[in-house]
């Protein structure tokens, strides 16, 4: 076969090399915190909130394209391209501001981690300094290459949520038809609720961690509509997992008039009701998602704040080469740990902390995105279309309208 | 006016700009630089910005400064000041193309960003000399200069971070975010400097830059460095920069890089690109890329070049010698002769040790080893090598289905292709 007659075929090679960063990157969205959100969510409020899923779609696939153009049309990393245009002393608050939410978001991580196995019994004083460690030490020695397929199988896994969705039974024409015929019933309480599932689905890091990551593979304009397709494949993907976790909370949990406050609870409440292998894959999908989201965060965060002010920065790099990089790393992954291993710390509150903390950073970095995508001089021919930048301004909008009310009700004090 | 001979960029940007009046004109929001071949950039105009909600921007020479103090004092009277919608774009800005920018640090040979710019002032004249990478520039931009070094001074006095400053002269930069719109910095000077990098450093260093900025740079070198930087690039980035290339400039390359190689990288190429491409270069070397791309890139026509030396079958040993010594310069193998006829079927090969003794006034031909040892185009890499190895060849032809020449491979080509073929099985198995 000669290389003209190849197309399809190379194609689908090109796709598998390009994938990756979108699909790892949505699929981390679903993190420890989002899986409880989920679950709760579920729980409560059964079926009646599922139709949100089809708006959170859209506007996850319009924030991650954004990121992916940027980063093939540029070839920078989004932090750099805010030193490069807002000046160092903004990207430096700006970094801050990431570095503590972030911080705080990764002990979360930790604590869901140390949940998901205290469900197996294994004592969080065993589980998280072990966890930390490897995490700490796929990232120090191993090569980018090596992560990124780590990554990808981790994210495989998030669909032990569909088969525990399918185990649980549920009614799957009461399911669809709230998904897209809903009965907006909204009160306090489920806007609440839809407000956090927005909340912990989109958040600031993942637009950071999408484009430095497709910079990193350095990836060619030519294929760019393959990370388009990677983006969208990862999106979509990381909703249906996220709307499964719902499903098997409402079918099983909300029909018979459990009431959870905790994650933990939802999956130990699942075995009389499902059977231990649902309660087991419950589990098991949320430390999957904890130790995806615990190895991702630091690496996110240590790349851009690098990015940022100009220090050397990568996996590939070693130790010396980069040691504010790998400092930086390291010190949230002990910080964070060592934290969660604290007893009596005030998680709950931190929590809320973080949550109004993502809730100002995010809407700040939309605008932004929005600014450097629109800059010809910036995109060259990749700029924001004029539909394009309508669909993006909505997003924007209701994005930074939920996110100031999830900081009201975070103020508040609910949850 | 003060003595200072040199002041920080960020110490007067900002500053308030007023007129001999002490009118307020407006804030200092970039400085205009002039390159006149000289080493160091000289300020050529102050802009000037007003308005937060309806901005609006002036520009004026900077021979009207007639002091720098707490604010810009100028020598002209507010209304002679003309406000325009735009920001007026010159070749050269330090806040656009320079400051929070990336760029070469030739001496280390390292991309850095450079966080603050050192001017030299001489008669109220300011003169770029060095660009500030450290951290002590960092912390100065943030405001902080005064509090830090309180800090740091009760617990290490003597810090180097207190008095080290870590400064890249002006002339041993490269700037290369000017590259996107324009090329002002192109000069003598700059190629020069970059000439006395090696050609790998550079490679190195293009490995740091973003796409925009690897063109820009490689655009920089002369050609015989292109082709050097070339070859060092791994096979990615080689790519990346063809399809950034001008056709002009990427055809200009093709042509002057051994034609496997060529063929190598127009295979990785999309097809639009590759299909521009082929059209452009010159009629020899198309043919050449033509015949190689024909062929899948691990069987022996894929690995073949098509440089080789050949003569017709009633050549002299003379003709041979003198060929030899026409094409020193050939990329490929000159020891080796192939003898043809007028379709190009192989009806011999001469070695150069072979007939270097022999009279000059008998027939090539003669001088030839009986057997004929070739490979098929369509033979894999593996058998290639085994020949190779047998008969202890450095080179040897590849010859269709009907036995005419083709091109041929050398031992090197061959090595390389086995080492990444070893090496990706390697990997597999790490």
């Amino acid at each position: 076969m000669s290389w003209r007659d190849q197309k399809f075929v190379r194609n689908i090679f090109i796709f598998l090399a390009v994938m990756g960063p979108g699909i790892i990157t949505a699929s981390v969205g679903n993190n420890s915190a989002g899986i409880a959100t989920y679950s709760l969510a579920g729980a409560h409020f059964g079926y009646s909130l599922v139709w949100s899923f089809i708006p959170m779609t859209l506007a996850l696939i319009v924030a991650q394209e954004m990121s992916a153009r940027m980063a093939v049309a540029t070839g920078k990393g989004l932090a750099d391209l805010i030193r490069e245009n807002f000046g160092v002393k903004f990207t430096f608050y700006l970094m801050l501001l990431l570095f503590i939410v972030n911080l705080i978001c990764l002990m979360a991580e930790f604590s869901g981690l140390a949940a998901s196995l205290e469900i197996f019994h294994i004592n969080k004083y065993i589980s998280v300094p072990i966890a930390a460690l490897l995490v700490w030490l796929l990232v120090v020695k191993g090569s980018y290459k090596l992560v990124e397929r780590i990554f990808l199988i981790i994210s495989f896994f998030y669909l032990s949520y569909i088969i525990s969705g399918f185990i649980s039974h549920p009614d799957w024409k009461s399911a669809f038809h709230q998904m897209v015929a809903p009965e907006f019933n909204l009160n306090l309480e489920s806007t609440v609720m839809i407000v956090g599932m927005i909340g912990t689905t989109i958040t600031p890091w993942m637009q950071f961690y999408l484009q430095s990551t497709i910079v990193e593979k350095k990836i060619s304009a030519d294929e760019y509509k393959h990370v388009r397709l990677d983006v969208i494949v990862g999106c979509v993907v990381a909703c249906i997992v996220a709307f499964f976790i719902v499903v098997a909370c409402a079918a099983t949990l909300f029909k018979a008039g459990v009431r959870v406050e905790t994650v933990k609870d939802a999956a130990l409440a699942l075995k009389p009701l499902a059977g231990e292998y649902a309660s087991w894959l419950f589990a098991f999908g949320l430390f999957n998602a904890a130790i995806f989201a615990v190895s991702i965060l630091p690496l996110s965060t240590a790349y851009c704040i690098c990015e940022g002010m100009g220090w050397e920065e990568g996996i590939d790099k070693n130790l010396h080469e980069a040691p504010q990089f790998f400092g930086l790393f390291t010190a949230m992954i002990v910080i964070a740990a060592g934290v969660v291993l604290l007893p009596n710390f005030p998680l709950l509150k931190m929590m809320y902390f973080s949550q109004v903390g993502n809730g100002i950073v995010l809407p700040l970095i939309l605008i932004f995105m929005y600014w450097l995508v629109n800059n010809p001089d910036i995109m060259g021919e990749f700029v924001n279309s004029r539909t394009f930048n309508v669909v993006t301004l909505l997003t924007i909008c209701i994005m930074i309208g939920l996110t100031a009310m999830m900081l009201v009700f975070a103020l508040l004090g609910f949850g | 006016m003060d003595t200072k001979f040199f002041l920080y960029f960020s110490e007067i940007l900002g500053k308030v700009v007023r007129d001999h009046q002490n009118r307020r004109i407006g804030y200092l929001c970039d400085i205009a630089m002039k390159v006149n071949g000289e080493i160091y950039p000289k300020a050529s105009s102050l802009i000037i910005k007003r308005g937060i909600f309806r901005r609006r921007f002036s520009q004026v020479d900077w021979e009207q400064v007639s002091d720098i103090g707490d604010f810009i004092k100028l020598k002209t009277a507010i209304h002679q000041i003309a406000y325009q919608k735009q920001r007026p774009k010159y070749d050269f800005n330090l806040c656009l193309d320079i400051l929070d920018q990336q760029i070469v640090d030739i001496d280390n040979r390292k991309v850095v960003r450079v966080n603050d710019v050192h001017m030299l002032r001489v008669d109220n004249h300011l003169y770029l000399a060095h660009v500030d990478v450290g951290t002590r520039g960092l912390v100065r931009r943030l405001g902080w200069t005064k509090w830090v070094d309180a800090i740091v001074r009760i617990f290490s006095p003597h810090s180097a971070f207190l008095s080290q400053e870590d400064f890249i002269s002006w002339k041993n930069t490269q700037v290369l975010n000017l590259g996107r719109v324009k090329n002002v910095l192109r000069l003598d000077v700059a190629r020069q400097r970059l000439a006395q990098i090696p050609a790998i450093d550079l490679a190195d260093i293009m490995k740091d830059l973003d796409k925009f900025e690897k063109v820009h740079l490689f655009q920089s070198l002369d050609a015989a460095l292109q082709q050097k930087v070339f070859a060092d690039l791994s096979n990615s980035l080689q790519t990346e920069l063809i399809e950034q290339l001008d056709v002009k400039e990427a055809v200009t390359l093709l042509e002057n890089i051994p034609s496997d190689e060529a063929a190598d990288l127009l295979l990785r190429l999309p097809k639009r690109r590759t299909k521009q491409l082929m059209k452009l270069v010159g009629t020899k070397t198309s043919k050449k890329l033509s015949k190689l791309l024909g062929f899948s890139k691990n069987s022996a026509g894929g690995l073949m070049t098509t440089e080789y030396l050949s003569l017709p079958h009633n050549a002299l040993v003379k003709d041979a010698l003198q060929k030899i010594k026409e094409n020193t310069q050939l990329a490929g193998n000159v020891y080796n002769i192939y003898i043809i006829d007028e379709q190009n079927h192989l009806l011999g090969i001469a070695a150069l040790r072979n007939f270097i003794n022999a009279d000059p006034e008998t027939p090539l031909l003669s001088t030839c080893v009986p057997h004929k040892i070739f490979v098929r185009t369509s033979d894999g890499v593996e058998q290639v090598a085994v020949l190779l190895e047998k008969y202890k060849f450095s080179v040897i032809p590849v010859l269709n289905e009907e036995d005419i020449l083709q091109g041929v491979i050398t031992g090197d080509d061959v090595m390389e292709e086995l080492i990444s073929l070893a090496w990706s099985k390697y990997k597999e198995k790490l």
